[in-house]
């Protein structure tokens, strides 16, 4: 067992530029977090994901302390022309961008501001107490990025034991929209923690769109707290791509604040032996008018084990609220295990929410129809794993991104 | 002197059982290239066991002899079997999501191209080759920008299996009851799709309900399956008369 994951107070007093209200808020925090400790199976929303068991296991050691990193060069991506942030274990460490008008972009450094609301879960104290990176950005009005920005999360090799506490905030203004890829490059040889928090503010007739994809495998076990508020007329959408993680768990709340305001999750995992990856969605109907789409597909290899959570909650005020769930696993060994567990809150009398889930594994008589035309059985269930993800592929509209998103989903198919 | 090729399909006191089940109870058939047999029988008599036991699908139980071009099929897989040249004719074509169709067929045959030494081809010589092979047939091709079977009608599926036969080319072709719930135009599409493939060195087996597909594919044979054994051969005045009679005469 493991001892010595404390976190000396002192970690708190390094930090620099402090305020006392943010100092306070920080000791809050950490305090929070010290009685909590990390969070386990108890907890119901750590049911399926013991984080402390997962901790106990893999770590002896954690290491707390905030550092400065540096990098010599990160390959960009040529498969399409784009904006970029680079992101340096989770630091803000350059920007780049020249498709756009300048003036009507804010970057910095991580938001300071201290009006969260709170939320109980552990790690989110933890972020909170300890967060001295990442990112705010914000697009002025009437504005539409021309291009993609890719978030380069690149990790470096030197991480052992670490643990990166990261903070971002987006906010989108009215008229405005965004495009964004979140692409993580994991050079780390050895095992760390990544926990951030992020905020996603879209404003009157806003549109923004992410897909969240790895480069490579990683040593790495992410934990990411999403907020994201969508008002009148807004769309929100996150495609979820992040497989390659041995664990990551996303946990993600929607508030559809203003008529008209529409929220969309769609992931495409696809885990490799041992990978754990959990995501939890909770879709806050408090409008009338608004719409939610869920879909969330896992493939299971040997040993992995994928989570759905999913709940949605319907204000009674939320009428003609229409919301759509589904979940779909397949499984390829025995020993694979997905958990599903949907849920539906409604104080609405007019509404029309839908929920299903399903997992089994490759069906015999396709991969025979198949190889009754001469492919091989390894093919063959290739084949059918592609096709059981296209549709969370095809609601990429750029083609010159689906096509880079599909080559990226092919190489984790084939490391299987 | 050279040997000349005289068999495509030899079957040997073929027995075939599932879950313990017998299905096929001895049943013996030669097929010569250049020949086109037709199977005829009631339901639940084996027809489509034969089908699957010859494309090679799991979980049969299966003695006697099987063999195709004078090489024993028992250990062969199904992708090796249809990449030596048997081709199946699904009875219920696979429905497979997100999988365009003109995708897997390239795949397909691909996968029967190299498998025979031969070059891949590459995008623009294969759907040359669709275009060309849809036409003849009187398919509109945009079905192939589909996903595979999802959604076609029953008679789409069939014409697409066809479409298939005719672009992977194959020696020896089952058409396991393809003409079943087609309307006259569809089952003239699968006719000609037949027809014009038809040639010394390809070999057909025609599993049917109906003597009606008969009266656009000439059979030199007519086999009534029954029970899981062959009870009679005939040529295609068999079908024919069967039409009139039905099987129970037979018995």
């Amino acid at each position: 067992m493991i001892q010595d994951f404390q976190i000396n107070s002192k970690e708190i007093d390094k930090i620099k530029e402090i305020n006392t209200a943010e100092k306070k808020f920080r000791i809050k925090n950490l305090e929070l977090f010290k009685h909590s400790g990390f969070p386990n199976k108890k907890l119901e929303d750590w049911k399926f994901s013991d984080f402390k068991n997962i901790i106990d296991n893999n770590f002896t050691k954690l290491d707390y302390k905030n550092e400065s990193y540096n990098i010599k060069k990160i390959d960009l991506l040529k498969n399409f022309e784009h904006n970029y942030i680079i992101l340096l274990n989770g630091n803000l460490h350059s920007n780049n961008f020249k498709y756009e008008d300048k003036n009507k972009i804010k970057i910095n450094s991580y938001d300071k501001s201290l009006n969260y609301q709170k939320i109980n879960n552990p790690l989110v104290f933890l972020n909170h107490a300890l967060a001295v990176s990442g990112y705010s950005l914000e697009v002025e009005e009437n504005y539409k990025f021309k291009k993609v920005l890719v978030v380069y999360n690149f990790f470096t090799k030197n991480l052992k034991n670490k643990v990166l506490n990261n903070k971002n905030k987006i906010k989108i203004n009215k008229n405005s929209e965004l495009h964004i890829i979140e692409y993580t490059i994991n050079e780390s040889d050895f095992k760390f923690i990544n926990n951030s928090y992020e905020n996603i503010i879209l404003e009157k007739n806003s549109k923004f769109r992410s897909i969240y994809i790895q480069k490579n495998r990683s040593n790495g076990f992410f934990h990411k707290y999403l907020k994201n508020t969508i008002s009148f007329n807004s769309e929100y959408s996150n495609l979820i791509f992040s497989s390659g993680l041995k664990f990551n768990k996303l946990d993600i709340e929607c508030d559809l604040i203003g008529e008209n305001s529409k929220c969309n999750i769609l992931s495409g995992l696809f885990l490799n032996k041992n990978e754990h990856q959990e995501i939890k969605t909770r879709i806050n109907h408090l409008f009338r008018n608004c719409s939610s789409y869920q879909k969330v597909k896992n493939i299971l290899t040997t040993g992995s084990k994928g989570i759905f959570q999913g709940k949605i909650f319907v204000k009674d005020i939320a009428q003609k609220t229409d919301a759509y769930q589904l979940s779909k696993a397949l499984l390829l060994h025995d020993d694979a295990e997905f958990n599903s567990k949907p849920e539906l809150e409604i104080y609405a009398d007019n509404v029309k929410c839908s929920h299903g889930s399903t997992s089994g594994s490759l069906d015999e008589d396709s991969i025979h129809y198949l190889m009754a035309r001469g492919l091989s059985r390894e093919d063959s269930s290739k084949l059918l794993i592609k096709g059981f993800l296209n549709d969370v592929i095809e609601f990429i509209k750029s083609p010159s991104i689906r096509k880079f998103v599909e080559s990226k989903l092919e190489e984790q198919i084939n490391g299987y | 002197m050279k040997e000349v090729l005289v068999k495509m399909l030899e079957i040997k006191n073929l027995k075939a059982s599932i879950n313990e089940k017998m299905i096929l109870k001895g049943l013996n058939l030669n097929i010569k290239p250049g020949e086109l047999h037709a199977i005829m029988g009631p339901n639940g008599s084996g027809k489509s066991t034969l089908a699957n036991v010859l494309s090679g699908k799991k979980g049969y139980e299966i003695s006697g002899e099987l063999k195709f071009k004078g090489k024993n099929l028992h250990k062969i897989d199904v992708d090796e079997r249809a990449q030596k040249g048997i081709f199946l004719a699904f009875q219920y074509p696979l429905e497979i999501p997100g999988v365009n169709t003109n995708n897997f067929l390239k795949t397909s045959l691909n996968s029967i191209r190299k498998a025979n030494g031969k070059k891949e081809l590459d995008s623009i010589s294969f759907l040359k080759l669709v275009k060309e092979k849809s036409k003849e047939l009187g398919i509109d091709e945009k079905i192939l920008s589909r996903q595979l079977n999802v959604g076609f009608s029953g008679g789409e599926k069939k014409k697409n299996e066809i479409l298939q036969m005719k672009i992977l080319d194959p020696k020896f072709s089952i058409l396991d009851e393809t003409d079943s719930g087609l309307d006259i135009d569809a089952l003239k599409i699968i006719a000609k799709g037949v027809n014009s493939s038809r040639n010394s060195e390809k070999a057909f087996l025609v599993i049917t309900h109906y003597q009606r597909l008969l009266d656009y594919i000439k059979p030199d044979f007519v086999h009534v399956l029954s029970d899981g054994k062959i009870i009679k051969t005939g040529c295609s005045e068999l079908a024919e008369e069967l039409e009139k009679t039905g099987y129970k005469q037979l018995n």
